[in-house]
Order: C-alpha cells, then sequence, then structure tokens
C-alpha cells in the first residue's frame, strides 16, 4: 500500500502523457499562435507576419459588421440553447421509461446526429423553402399563411434554431442514462405520500439530474456558439441584415476572404471570451439557485 | 385508533414472467396487530407489501381494507406508509426536507409542516439531524428518519419491508424494542416483513411464514414455533434449526412419518434412550451446541448449558423430551 502511494504521481502523469502531449500540440500551442497572431498583419498568403501592435483591435472596436455578429451569436444562443436542452431532456426522460416500440423512438430521436450537418442544412433548405416546403404546409392546416422563413431576419434565426434542435442524440442519451439510474424506489415513496407525475418532475427528476443539466447546458452553449457555422453557411450565408452572421461565420469570412488570418483570429479570441462569459454567468446562477447541494 | 386499518388479502396472486412470486395468498391482519411476514429471501414478503400499497397489480384476488376493496384505490389514497428495505431516502435534500417532502406535496401550510416534521424528529431522537443530508449519516439514523417520515404521513397502516436488516446487531436489538414500543403507542396495524426468524419471534403480535409465494403457518410467534404446521416452518423457525429424522429410527415411529425434535427438547443424560457420538462443540458462553451423530448415521443437534463438559469425540447418551416431538408426514410435509 505504502510504497504504491509513492509511485502513483508518476503512473498517474504516465498515463495521461498522450493525451497531454495531444492537447498541448493541438489545442494550447495552436491558440496561443492564434491569440500571437491578432496583433500581426498576418494574411496567411504573403510574407512573414509582423507585428502591427493593437491596429487590429483599434479597427475591430469600429467594425459595425462584428457588433451585428456578436448581436446573432448572442440571439442565437438565447434561442437555441433552451430549445435544444428541453428536446433533450424531454425526449430523454419521455423515453427513458421501458414501453413496447421505446427502442425505435430513441434510433429515430439519435438518428438526425448521425446525419451530416450539411445534409441536414439541404434538408433544411427544403423544409423552410415558403412555396412547397412541409413546413409552411403544416402551418397551412391551421389556417397560417406560412412565413418566407430564410428571407426575414426573425425567422431566419428561428429557421436556423429549429434545425439546431434535430441533432441532439448526444444530449438526449446522457439524459436518457441518467434517468435509468435514479433509484425507483424514491418515486414509489413519492407516489405514496401523493406526488403525482408533475411533482415528481418537480420534485425529485429535475433536482436528481441538475448536475447532469448543469453539464448539458455548458457543453450546449460551448457547442452552439460553434455549429451555427454550417447551416448558416448553407440556409442563409450569413444574411439576411447579418441576421444569422454568427462569429463562427464572420470569422471564416474575415480570415479566408476579406482581412486575412490577424483579424480573423482576433475575432477568434472575442468568441472565447463571449464563450468564458456566458458559461462563467451560468455558473454564477446555478450557485445563486443552490440547484446543486 | 386500533378501530381502522384491518387487511384482508383474498387468493392474492403475482406473477413476475414465469417467476410466481405470490400464489393464492390469504391472509388477515386485524385492526391495530403487528403482523410479521417471515421467510427466505425471494419468497414473496415485499411483494405483498408492495400490493397492499398499490406500488404494484395483483394478476388475481382482492385486498380489503377495512372491509373495502382497495383494488381501484391509487397509493396516496390508501393512507399506508411504508419504510422500504434500503430507505429510500431523498438523497438531494436535508433530513428536514425528506420529513417535509409529503406535507409539503398535501400542501400543509409551512409553519405547521414544520412544526409536525421537528416533532416527529424528535420523538425518533434525530432532532439534531435535520440540516444533514441522507449519506451524511449512519444506518441506524436512516433507519430513523425513515421512520419518521413514515409517522408524518399519519397513515392507518403502516408497511415495515425489513426494516431492520442493514443495523449491525446490538443497534438492531435496540431498535428492535422502539420498534414495539413505537408500536404499541400508536396502535397503528402495522405488516412487518423480515428474513430474520429471531425477528419473527421477538416482533409483532402474530407471524405469517412464506415460502416461495404460499403462506405456510400464520399465527402467534409462540404458537408457530411449538406447533410448526410442516416441515418447512419447522426448520425455518428456531436457530439451530429442528432435528428431522425419518420415522423407525432413533426417535421412533412408523414409516412413512418423519420425527421433528428441537435441539432444546434433547438433554444429555447417561439413562437417555438414544446413544450419539459428539462431532462438534459449538461454546457459545450462554449455551453449547451439540453436533452430534447416532450408530446408523442420523446426525443430531442439541442445546445444551454451557460448560456442559461433552468432548468432541465421546459418546453421550440423549433422552427426547416425549412430549415435544413434532410428527409429520413424509409425503406432504404437513403436521399429523
Ligand atoms: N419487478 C419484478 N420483476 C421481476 N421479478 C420480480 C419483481 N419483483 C419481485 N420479483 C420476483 O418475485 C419473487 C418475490 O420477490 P420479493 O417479494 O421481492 O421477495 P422477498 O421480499 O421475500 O425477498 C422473487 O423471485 C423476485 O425475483
Ligand atoms: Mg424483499
Amino acid at each position: 500500500m505504502t510504497s504504491d502511494r509513492g509511485r502513483k504521481p508518476l503512473t498517474a502523469w504516465a498515463f495521461l502523457a498522450p493525451y497531454a502531449v495531444a492537447v498541448g500540440l493541438l489545442i494550447a500551442v495552436p491558440a496561443l499562435l492564434n491569440l500571437g497572431y491578432a496583433f500581426t498583419d498576418h494574411t496567411g498568403l504573403t510574407r512573414d507576419p509582423q507585428f502591427v501592435g493593437l491596429s487590429n483591435v483599434r479597427r475591430m472596436l469600429d467594425d459595425g459588421f462584428l457588433l451585428d455578429s456578436v448581436r446573432a451569436s448572442a440571439i442565437h444562443l438565447a434561442l437555441a440553447v433552451p430549445l435544444r436542452l428541453l428536446a433533450a431532456v424531454g425526449l430523454g426522460l419521455l423515453l427513458a421509461a421501458p414501453r413496447p416500440g421505446g427502442r425505435w423512438f430513441r434510433v429515430a430521436v439519435y438518428l438526425p446526429t448521425v446525419v451530416p450537418d450539411v445534409a441536414l442544412a439541404v434538408l433544411f433548405l427544403w423544409v423552410l423553402n415558403p412555396l412547397y416546403g412541409p413546413l409552411n404546409q403544416l402551418l397551412g392546416l391551421f389556417g397560417h399563411s406560412g412565413f418566407t422563413w430564410l428571407s426575414d431576419p426573425g425567422t431566419a434565426r428561428v429557421g436556423v434554431a429549429l434545425m439546431l434542435m434535430f441533432p441532439i442524440g448526444e444530449g438526449f442519451l446522457v439524459v436518457l442514462a441518467a434517468r435509468r439510474m435514479l433509484d425507483g424506489r424514491l418515486y414509489e415513496a413519492a407516489a405514496l405520500e401523493g406526488c403525482g407525475p408533475f411533482g415528481q418532475l418537480r420534485r425529485l427528476t429535475l433536482p436528481l439530474l441538475a448536475p447532469v443539466l448543469l453539464l448539458l447546458a455548458v457543453r450546449d452553449t460551448i457547442l452552439t456558439l460553434q455549429v451555427n457555422f454550417v447551416p448558416a453557411y448553407v440556409l442563409t450565408d450569413g444574411r439576411p441584415s447579418n441576421a444569422t452572421l454568427y462569429l463562427p461565420v464572420y470569422i471564416f469570412d474575415q480570415a479566408f476572404e476579406f482581412s486575412g488570418f490577424a483579424y480573423g483570429a482576433l475575432i477568434t479570441s472575442v468568441l472565447m471570451v463571449v464563450t468564458a462569459i456566458v458559461i462563467t454567468a451560468l455558473l454564477l446562477v446555478v450557485r445563486r439557485w443552490r440547484v446543486l447541494r | 385508533m386500533g378501530e381502522h386499518g384491518a387487511i384482508r388479502l383474498e387468493s392474492l396472486t403475482r406473477s413476475y414472467g414465469r417467476v410466481v412470486a405470490l400464489d393464492d395468498v390469504d391472509l388477515e391482519v386485524r385492526a391495530g396487530e403487528m403482523m410479521t411476514l417471515v421467510g427466505p429471501s425471494g419468497s414473496g414478503k415485499s411483494t405483498i407489501l408492495r400490493l397492499i400499497a398499490g406500488l404494484d397489480r395483483p394478476d388475481g384476488g382482492r385486498i380489503l381494507v377495512d372491509g373495502q376493496d382497495v383494488s381501484q384505490v391509487p397509493p396516496h389514497r390508501r393512507a399506508v406508509a411504508m419504510v422500504f428495505q434500503d430507505f429510500a431516502l431523498y438523497p438531494h435534500l436535508t433530513v428536514l426536507g425528506n420529513l417535509l417532502f409529503g406535507l409539503r406535496v398535501r400542501r400543509v401550510r409551512r409553519d405547521e409542516a414544520d412544526r409536525r416534521a421537528r416533532s416527529a424528529a424528535e420523538r425518533l431522537g434525530i432532532g439534531d439531524l435535520l440540516d444533514r443530508y441522507p449519506d451524511q449519516t449512519s444506518g441506524g439514523q436512516r433507519q430513523r428518519i425513515a421512520l419518521a417520515r413514515a409517522l408524518l404521513r399519519e397513515p392507518t397502516v403502516y408497511l415495515l419491508d425489513e426494516p431492520l436488516a442493514s443495523l449491525d446487531a446490538p443497534l438492531r436489538f435496540a431498535t428492535r424494542a422502539d420498534l414495539l414500543a413505537l408500536h404499541r403507542d400508536l396502535g397503528t396495524t402495522t405488516v412487518h416483513v423480515t428474513h430474520d426468524q429471531a425477528e419473527a419471534m421477538t416482533l409483532g403480535d402474530r407471524v405469517a411464514v412464506l415460502d416461495r409465494g404460499r403462506i405456510r403457518q400464520v399465527g402467534p410467534p409462540q404458537q408457530v414455533y411449538d406447533e410448526p404446521a410442516d416441515m418447512f416452518v419447522a426448520g425455518f423457525l428456531g436457530s439451530p434449526p429442528m432435528n428431522l429424522v425419518p420415522g423407525g429410527a432413533v426417535l421412533g415411529g412408523s414409516r412413512g412419518l418423519i420425527l421433528g425434535i428441537r435441539p432444546e427438547d434433547l438433554t444429555l443424560d447417561v439413562d437417555g434412550s438414544i446413544e450419539v457420538t459428539v462431532d462438534v462443540v459449538e461454546a457459545l458462553g450462554s449455551e453449547s451446541i451439540l453436533l452430534t451423530r447416532g450408530a446408523d448415521g442420523t446426525r443430531l443437534t442439541v442445546r445444551a448449558g454451557p460448560r456442559c463438559g461433552a468432548r468432541p469425540g465421546e459418546t453421550v447418551r440423549l433422552r427426547p423430551n416425549p412430549d415435544r416431538v413434532h410428527h409429520f408426514d413424509a409425503e406432504t410435509g404437513r403436521r399429523r
């Protein structure tokens, strides 16, 4: 025992090493390089980058498009994260209980996650088509004349968020597994005390799953700020009126089409700062509400 | 109190797939009585409690509480409180939160609920644990939390599923007495489940012995002990179990019979009728258990006083108490 304990840290580091090296080479070093490039005139094509001090930052502070982009990302976040979580948690809890045919429903929920996102986006070009798209036809059944989804700023934002409600497989699986691990006796005890299904959801399931839900929220925040690139590119190309010019789209445009790597690198750092701020806020709220013990 | 809570089970049947958990169970629990269900693990004890609570539905048969068929009554309207085998405390709530849970669900006023929860906690001696979480308490404390929670339900029937099983021996002994005192205080009908035959003897006005989903015998513990209805009950109640010997051997009797005698009904006596060799002496301090073997290979367990003087390898003579020899049918196992 004692001799083991002395060797433990070394063993642990040995197991950790391959991962640590990969994280260092593939994530930490590029991230630092990226931060460095933000203060150069690097275009990625021409001569060696030269240090230009704060000139990129000055340009950024005057950049109206960046403001649009941050706003688009923020609205998207506020729209997509709750919708995605609601879908993942709702379906996960609904389909966790064993029931006939449940397996097929679970497969159906996971399936869109397997579809490549470009394919899903192309599919949604059709779904959201104002003339023959099924969504407008569905609205037509209720007597609604439908929307010109992708040509109007408001509905374009909703359209992208709608599409991203489908690839929720991982979150769904996590909720499903976590719900199945909860002790059924707790629910029986609650039922004996007169707690109905809704009360059980509110007083048992959600509080017991709080750590998992928090994890999903943090993960989805990070993800949502990034995965909107493909749908925006395929569906709207950042339009109309920059409503879907999410940060990843704008970064791509600047880095590869307009200004080169340096300015792109700077706004990448902005995206990181935005992500960090949102997650810090989330954790503060959680602490405030005492969601976790 | 004591007027309500009479339970009557009529030919209850419940199967899970091919496993028959309950097979035609009839049982009557009188109002105010403490009934102990005892049987080996898997004999269907928990299933009976779950059916009474309404957490599960029988495949056949009826459950009557105070003469009313409760098949269509949902669990929370049945006025039963259950203490689960592993207590099922809500891990995300403090002890106080656990006690308040049901009161909140039933929308009892906040200050009133608080007062009642605290007084129940005082009654069970867990008043200073209210701010802890269940995983910060010991097994014995958890058992009391679960009991306090049941108490707050103010039920007409308590269902206790192996409430003492997870406690260590000294605590179990003390808690057994507390449970009895609590039941005497409340006078509420209680169905108590255990797989421990000693607990079945000491707790409860009557015991029902179960085996593989069937009730073998119901009666006051001493009567069931003294007059077991069949060989299963004879072997299950009492430790060490009753000696069972084929008829025509050392205990006499005829073929087609099995004769039984409890270890304490065999006495070491130089004039005894049975000659045996002592194999093992287990000195337990307050008594000695002798494992012996007769000339024809019959094994007999004897309960003797402490320091009885017998040694392994010795030949001794035993005198059976003729009034306490039990006769069972070798075919059916029933008492004759
Ligand atoms: N929900 C269930 N699904 C399948 N089998 C069950 C279920 N509940 C109980 N059983 C089976 O029914 C039998 C009786 O179980 P139980 O009443 O829990 O026994 P006990 O409490 O006496 O140990 C056992 O064989 C058990 O495996
Ligand atoms: Mg059980």
